[in-house]
């Protein structure tokens, strides 16, 4: 399957001196080579629209240079509350760690469990150092180093409202998994490709025992049906999160996604 | 001059026409966390204790929770040559601060402690969440079964299965999962079955004529395949329950390539009983056959949609060399998936979104017979290559997370069963002895 | 004088190594060259023996084809037989039943494989029938010929018609013969695939046989795919070979 070519077509044949033919040569050369990245609206070409199987070569995500989505570099503190990001550290819950599921004999290690981890104090709040983070607000600000989500050049996060609105502190690998699979499943070649940057859109949804996604709904738009409906989709085809982690006692958990389109 | 030119605008041309990288593709997601960083995961050897028998079957559990975890695809395990000196064996001796810091820079980090007592193997494994100080355990496991290898190995293999449900968003391990295919090695071609990494090979018949084609039922209670009974080809039940053949109806003409459909009602399967080889499905007793295609050519090698069970897909001569086919479950609205060279052994992946097949795109007298494994997004018909050694890869089968994908390569010089990630990176050889092919992954 | 002398020597020298040459070059050139050697195998595998006997139930005074392939033996025999090439098939008519035993040896071990013909009694000869059954299975083999095929088709083109229609009028001609046509493939395609394809091969000599007149009932049908070959070479004249559709005395 070739790749598409665009065979610059020659008109004129110069007459011009070998130097200055050479020239134009080099210049037709470069852009052939590099005409093909310039960005050229040319939307949804794939699929059999020619019948008897139009196959096509495709490839594979991880060939996509996706740029390196560590921002966990910013170590927010943990916070399910909304409003300003400069929301004063809620301590962390003193109930027993229930997560572990080893009988008895373990009890006496749960005292120096908790003493033996040094309470690290949340680094200050270099949430001022990133420009498009927290929104004043609505919107909850990040839960932990792990809520935050990027794809290209798009940023967002995730909210947490569950338990005592400490999920994101308790919990923090499975924000780690919803961002990730949300991540893994959000198509932005669904996004209508006129679009290059776009107003805030806040989608919700809820993770029930099971870890399903269920009653996600779009809570405020962007103003682009495409980009909401590419959100909303990239939930509807995560089967499960798995299951919601069994320290926490709620029978499901709310979450709010929302992100700054850029393309 | 003119000339000059000329040769050196074909020469544009040429380098425009292969040297431009092609537009921005559109991609095909394989659920591998492709493009999105994996965990990075810290897996330190358990504390033991320093009795022999302790550190035997320390060696093993580690070695095996080792690759499980590096074999599972959505991690990114950390070296140990950055693993901080002291090991901790309870969650007193962890020192997070150590782990979370570069060198190791880890994510999550698992440890524990393997001990032998009075003939039964204990161990204590915990998950921890590296960056979370205040709340870090994930998973805390205790196991205790008798002392030997195997179960040394079986233990290894539920804790890393526990550890890849957590963090792999809920889609089960694939640890204890085996892989059945089919064996020359005891001199006639039989059904043979072994773990998921290739270990614990068995032989399941032994029928000594010739056995194809092995299928697992989903609840792995039964293996159907097609095998040469009485000079005919017939679809045949081994019960892996009784360990013996079951019962299953003989029908006319050649019967081949039995498939499973995931609820464990039906068994699609081709057969020439009215003359041309056709596919047909029946319930998994064998009664009621219906026939689902109608069309001169070898109709072949079904497989089923295991995430909705309302379409198959399969091999059709009808046009000349062999494409892939689907249709849905009832015969009807046929879509050719490939179009050109010789396309065999579809394989559908647990999501339903993925095909999985042998493809020699470029087919013909003397062609040397190269062929390799393709994934094609079934939507779309995009495709993707993930074998390129110009050996012979044939009968791709998927796993049951679907991030895995086994298959039988002949790049050594024989023909052995393989297994890969579903992008095509980390191919290991899983058979050595004799000739291996035909591989197929149980359901669960 | 001497200079003479010399010359001549040297001519009759530069004559020697020409013709040594030549002959050398000669021999070299009719040499066979021997194919690439395949990889080295690892150091003393233990040999395989497979042995299978087609058809395994005979009635006294037929014949059966054993057909043996073993790998990494270097002495191969054969109860009652003696011993035999590594892989090779040969027809046997045994009087009773009998369970023929295979066995491979090399210097690491040795493996065997059997075969069990049953043969029940001769039934009583057919009145009409006066040619003994032995030589009907030399009749047949003689005179029933196996039709060749283009690749991936199972068409029998025109010049295996006619060699069909030859086979058709034998076959009329000795009522009371039954026989087996495989169909078999070369190795390039896919299992599953070769096999459905083997078959298409069988039915398409069987159909043109029964148009001829021979009776559907003594004919049955088997593919085979690749998994039988006759030939192992990756070349075309080899994949030639195994594109056939295989008649088979007996049942």
């Amino acid at each position: 399957m070739a790749a598409d070519a665009d065979i610059f077509p020659h008109e004129h044949y110069s007459r011009l001196p070998i130097v200055g033919s050479l020239a134009l040569h080099m210049v037709l050369f470069a852009l052939a080579i590099f005409g093909n990245l310039i960005p050229s609206g040319r939307g949804e070409n794939w699929g059999g629209t020619e019948g008897g199987g139009g196959a096509i070569s495709a490839t594979l995500v991880s060939s996509t240079p996706l740029p390196n989505p560590q921002t966990e570099s910013q170590n927010v503190l943990a916070n399910e509350s909304k409003g300003l990001s400069q929301s004063l550290p809620k301590e962390a819950p003193q109930e027993e760690p229930k997560a572990i599921p080893i009988p008895a004999p373990d009890a006496k290690q749960k005292a120096p469990h908790e003493s033996a981890i040094p309470k690290k104090e949340p680094p200050k709040q270099v949430a001022k150092a990133e420009p498009n983070q927290i929104p004043y607000g609505q919107g909850g600000p990040v839960s932990g180093p792990y809520g935050s989500f990027t794809s290209g050049a798009t940023k967002g996060g995730f909210g947490f409202q569950g338990g005592q609105g400490d999920f994101g502190s308790r919990f923090a690998y499975y924000v780690d998994i919803v961002r990730r699979k949300v991540s893994e499943n959000w198509l932005k070649y669904e996004v209508d490709p006129r679009i290059n940057d776009a107003r805030r859109v806040y989608i919700y949804f809820e993770i029930n025992r099971s870890g399903q996604p269920t009653n996600v709904r779009v809570e405020q738009t962007s103003g682009i049906p495409s980009l909401d409906q590419s959100a909303v989709r990239a939930l509807q085809r995560i089967d499960t999160f798995g299951p919601l982690p069994a320290g926490y006692p709620g029978n499901y958990v709310a979450v709010e996604f929302w992100f700054d389109y850029r393309r | 001059m003119k000339r000059f030119a000329a040769i050196f605008l074909s020469a544009v041309i040429a380098s425009a026409a292969f040297g431009a990288p092609p537009p921005p593709q559109d991609w095909i997601r394989t659920g591998t966390g492709l493009g999105v960083e994996k965990i990075r995961l810290a897996v330190p050897d358990f504390k033991t204790a320093t009795d022999p028998d302790s550190k035997k079957l320390a060696a093993t559990f580690n070695v095996t929770l080792w690759n499980d975890l590096q074999a599972a695809g959505i991690f990114d395990i950390v070296s140990q040559s950055f693993y901080p000196l002291s090991a901790p064996g309870v969650p007193q001796e962890v020192r997070l601060g150590e782990w979370a810091a570069p060198p190791p820079n880890a994510g999550m980090l698992v440890f524990g402690n393997v001990a032998v007592q009075g003939g039964s193997l204990a161990v204590q494994g915990w998950l921890y969440d590296v960056k979370n100080a205040q709340s870090p355990q994930v998973l805390g496991k205790q196991y205790r079964e008798d002392a030997n290898d195997d179960n040394a190995r079986l233990i290894a293999h539920r804790f890393a299965d526990e550890i890849i449900f957590r963090l792999g968003g809920g889609i089960p391990g694939i640890a204890e999962s085996r892989i059945y295919f089919v064996s020359s090695r005891s001199g006639a071609k039989e059904i043979w079955q072994m773990d998921y990494d290739g270990a614990n090979q068995k032989q399941i018949t032994h029928l000594g004529t010739m056995a194809l084609s092995p299928h697992a039922s989903p609840d792995g209670s039964r293996i159907a395949f097609s095998g040469v009974s009485n000079v005919e080809w017939q679809i045949l039940m081994y019960s892996l329950e009784l360990n013996r053949a079951v019962s299953f109806p003989r029908f006319q003409g050649t019967n081949l390539s039995p498939a499973w459909s995931s609820d464990g009602k039906w068994l699609a399967f081709s057969s020439s009983r009215a003359g041309d080889s056709e596919i047909y499905v029946a319930d998994v007793m064998g009664s009621n056959p219906r026939r689902l295609t109608n069309s001169k050519g070898p109709d072949v090698s079904p497989t089923w949609n295991p995430k909705t069970n309302a379409q198959i897909a399969w091999v059709s001569g009808r046009t000349g060399l062999p494409q892939i086919y689907t249709m849905e479950s009832d015969g009807t609205n046929v879509v050719r998936m490939t179009d050109q060279g010789y396309a065999v052994s579809p394989s559908w992946s647990p999501n339903g979104q993925l095909l999985a097949f042998a493809w020699v795109r470029h087919y013909g007298p003397g062609a040397p017979g190269a062929s390799d494994i393709y994934v094609m997004d079934v939507a779309s018909k995009q495709w993707v290559q993930l074998t390129h050694d110009g050996g012979r890869n044939d009968f791709p089968t998927w796993s049951p997370d679907g991030r895995h994908i086994a298959f039988q390569s002949n790049r050594t010089g024989k023909t052995q069963i393989w297994s890969m990630l579903a992008d095509g990176s980390q191919a290991r050889q899983l058979t050595t002895a004799g000739q291996n092919s035909q591989p197929n992954w149980s359901f669960k | 004088m001497g200079g003479t002398k010399l010359k001549l020597r040297r001519i009759q020298w530069i004559q020697v190594v020409l013709a040594v040459s030549v002959v050398l070059a000669v021999t070299a050139c009719a040499k066979k060259k021997p194919p690439a050697p395949p990889p080295a195998p690892p150091p003393s595998p233990a040999p395989t023996a497979m042995l299978t006997a087609n058809p395994n139930a005979i009635v006294a005074g037929q014949a059966s084809t054993l057909t043996w392939r073993t790998d990494f033996a270097t002495d191969v025999s054969i109860d009652g037989i003696g011993k035999v090439d590594p892989s090779g098939s040969m027809k046997v008519t045994p009087s009773d039943s009998t369970t023929y035993r295979l066995v491979a040896k090399n210097d690491t071990g040795s493996k065997e494989a059997t075969a069990r013909v049953t043969v029940t009694p001769a039934p009583p000869p057919p009145v009409t029938s006066s040619t003994p059954s032995e030589s009907d299975a030399q009749l047949f083999s003689q005179n029933v010929k196996d039709v060749f095929f283009e690749y991936d088709s199972s068409e029998i083109t025109a010049q295996y018609h006619s060699v069909l229609q030859a086979n058709a009028r034998f076959l009329q001609q000795h009522p009371n013969i039954t026989f087996v046509i495989e169909g078999h493939c070369d190795e390039r395609g896919s299992t599953e695939y070769n096999l459905a394809l083997g078959d298409e091969r069988a039915n398409a000599a069987k159909q043109v046989l029964v148009q001829q007149g021979v009776s559907g009932g003594r004919i049955r049908t088997i593919s085979y795919g690749k998994e039988k070959p006759f030939c192992t070479e990756s070349t075309e004249e080899c994949w030639q070979q195994n594109r056939r559709a295989h008649f088979v005395y007996g049942k």
